[in-house]
């Protein structure tokens, strides 16, 4: 297998920048990035170095400068914006910092959104969301609201709602900012446990050093550039710690 | 996805409800305003249509409508009973007098003299009583509302009394026939009773009611009569079409057009100002679902659904109180002929959901041009 077939997610040369002339600003300057298969890499940098461009980028949200992005060996950026989309509903799943689930839904149905945005019956999809949240620990909670939910059981819907359709890139954009650190280990314990498979990576962007330990590679990232990238010490052990303590519902 | 857009919007209960209540209200308004527009139209022809036995109207070339009244000479009707394919004439007579009930009511009156021996133009419904009973000598019958005007709240009884022009006329019957635009009381009589009320003017007629003899059309008969000249000859439809005409363009229509014209645009205002302000605030959840692969189609049908439910609800709340306060109106015997036709209650909802449309396509626009990485901020 050569470095590209076993790559997830393969960047070179991305450059992004926004405005012109005077208000020009260069976001990313040259990123290259690799993200493989089976693993958990965690993208870390202070705030405005470029990580949540390089994600959106990376997700087919905005178009780069220059530089190619490829996803599984798909180029995104070659491909018409209807066929992105269905690309994006089809291989990719996401967790937002602020969870961004819709009020109006239950757990159950917030996490069943991408089956029915891929045209899932709903009954089927909002069944095969409630199973899911079921093996996340929130089984008893499938029917409430999110005002209903604390902080984490939000992130673990949000996390469902990114797993249910079996993506094969998960991208988490500060997935434990707006949660305490007993319920932000919860969560990344529990993305360790569920999200991780040898055919699918997951990107985290994330600036929570307590939360590190569950990387396999950190890239670190500073003013626009992969600034160099490390080793993570996630292990089995953690893995298995991790979804032990995830069934508790009230984290 | 259309089910996550009702949820949206069911949610969203502040918005909903003002939206609803705002179609609700516009829809009520235009129809109020409308269908008393179309009443009055339709009431100014209303003695016209109410005259099924005749087809053909006959009058001075000057009347437009039937409340303008030229008497003409007996001679024209013997005139007209002389072209070929007139099966019938008869004189019709119009007096406007002043009536007296034995209560002391005072009211002026709108008396039709019908012909005596055929009493062609008498009404063909009542609600109590015989029509044929005013072959009587001075004798009539009353519509609903003159007898609520001279016998408020009290039952009919025949043979009470109206004194016209120092001539006790007993009243035996009340008509069913449609409110007229004058609003005044109407009586029909025989002929030679209207002309000992009309100050001594027997061989005068308001209208020359014919009848075409089977095998002519009535616009060939007309043409016939018009020919003959000094006098104007219409079938029915035309003489009607012509009294709203009249009436219409004399600047009342304007002023219900521009009640209706601000209930239009002040309820697809509110509606679509709402509408907007709903996505816009719901921007953060439609990028997220923009992320997660909904398609600009999906969402655009999502909006539709969602505009389409407002504006259906609204509408069918607005044209239930609008036909609801229409029945209650119709109660009072003034008011009888209020009616709601289909064609202006679909007709307003339609303008109001094509004015609501622009709203919806310019919503549609602010979320294709959401920016769905907006999410990640």
């Amino acid at each position: 297998m050569t470095p590209l077939d076993s790559s997830a997610v393969h960047c070179t040369g991305i450059r992004k920048h926004f405005g012109e002339d005077d208000a020009r600003v260069e976001v990313l300057r040259g990123v290259d990035y690799t993200v493989r298969r089976g693993e958990l890499s965690f993208l870390v940098g202070p705030s405005g170095c470029g990580k949540t461009t390089l994600i959106s980028v990376i997700a087919g949200l905005l178009e780069t400068s220059s530089g190619e992005v490829s996803l599984f060996g798909n180029h995104l950026a070659r491909m018409p914006h209807s066929d992105r989309v269905l690309f994006r509903r089809s291989h990719l799943g996401f967790v937002f910092q602020q969870y961004n689930l819709l009020q109006a839904l239950t757990a159950a149905e917030n996490a069943a959104i991408p089956l029915l945005a891929a045209g899932v019956r709903r009954r089927e999809a909002v069944d095969r969301a409630a199973a899911l949240l079921d093996r996340l620990g929130l089984g008893s909670r499938t029917a409430a609201y999110p005002r209903q939910l604390s902080g984490g059981q939000q992130q673990r819907v949000a996390l469902a709602r990114a797993l249910v359709h079996e993506p094969r890139l998960i991208i988490c954009d500060e997935p434990t900012a707006a949660l305490d650190h007993a319920t932000g280990e919860a969560v990344m314990e529990l993305l360790a446990s569920a999200a991780v498979h040898p055919d699918r990576a997951v990107l985290v962007v994330t600036h929570d050093s307590r939360v590190f330990r569950f990387a396999d590679v950190i890239a670190h990232m500073d003013d626009g550039q992969i600034t160099h990238v490390e080793p993570g010490r996630r292990t089995d052990a953690a893995t298995h710690l991790g979804s032990s303590r995830l069934t508790n519902p009230s984290a | 996805m259309n089910w996550v857009g009702l949820q949206m919007l069911r949610n969203d209960r502040a918005k909903f409800a003002a939206m609803i209540v705002a179609v609700s209200l516009a829809v009520f308004l235009m129809q109020n305003q409308a269908a008393i527009l179309a009443t009055m139209l339709s009431m100014t022809a209303a003695q016209i249509r109410d005259v099924q036995d005749a087809d053909l109207w006959v009058t001075e070339p000057e009347v437009e409508c039937f409340d303008q009244v030229k008497a003409m000479r007996d001679i024209h009707l013997l005139r007209v009973r002389g072209i070929a394919g007139i099966s019938w004439a008869a004189p019709l007579l119009k007096i406007d007098a002043i009536g007296h009930s034995e209560g002391g009511r005072l009211n002026t009156v709108t008396v039709l003299g019908i012909d005596d021996a055929s009493l062609a133009g008498l009404p063909h419904r009542m609600r109590v009583g015989r029509a044929d009973a005013i072959r009587e000598l001075n004798t009539a019958i009353i519509d609903p509302g003159g007898h609520e005007l001279f016998f408020p709240g009290e039952p009919f009884q025949e043979g009470r009394s109206l004194r016209i022009r120092d001539r006790r006329i007993r009243i035996m019957g009340i008509s069913d026939i449609a409110a007229p635009f004058t609003g005044l009381p109407m009586l029909h009589t025989s002929r030679s009773t209207a002309a000992a009320l009309n100050l001594g003017e027997q061989h005068m007629t308001s209208f020359i009611l014919a009848r075409s003899a089977p095998g002519n059309r009535p616009e060939a008969l007309c043409q016939k009569i018009n020919t003959l000249g000094g006098l104007r000859a219409r079938t029915t439809e035309q003489f009607a079409a012509d009294a709203m005409w009249f009436y219409g363009s004399q600047g009342v229509p304007m002023l219900f057009m521009i009640t209706i014209t601000i209930g239009l645009i002040v309820g697809a205002a509110i509606t679509g100002q709402t509408f907007l302000m709903f996505i816009k605030e719901n921007a953060r959840p439609i990028s997220m679902l923009k992320v997660v692969g909904t398609t600009d189609r999906q969402l655009g049908t999502m909006i539709l659904l969602q505009g389409t439910v407002v504006l259906v609800l609204g509408s069918c709340f607005g044209s239930g109180i609008a036909a609801a306060v229409c029945n209650v109106i119709r109660t009072q015997p003034f008011l009888r002929s209020l009616y709601l036709p289909w064609e202006i209650a679909l007709g307003t909802c339609l303008a109001l959901a094509s004015v609501t449309g622009i709203a919806l396509y310019a919503s549609y626009r602010h979320v294709r041009g959401l920016e769905p990485a907006a999410v990640f901020r």
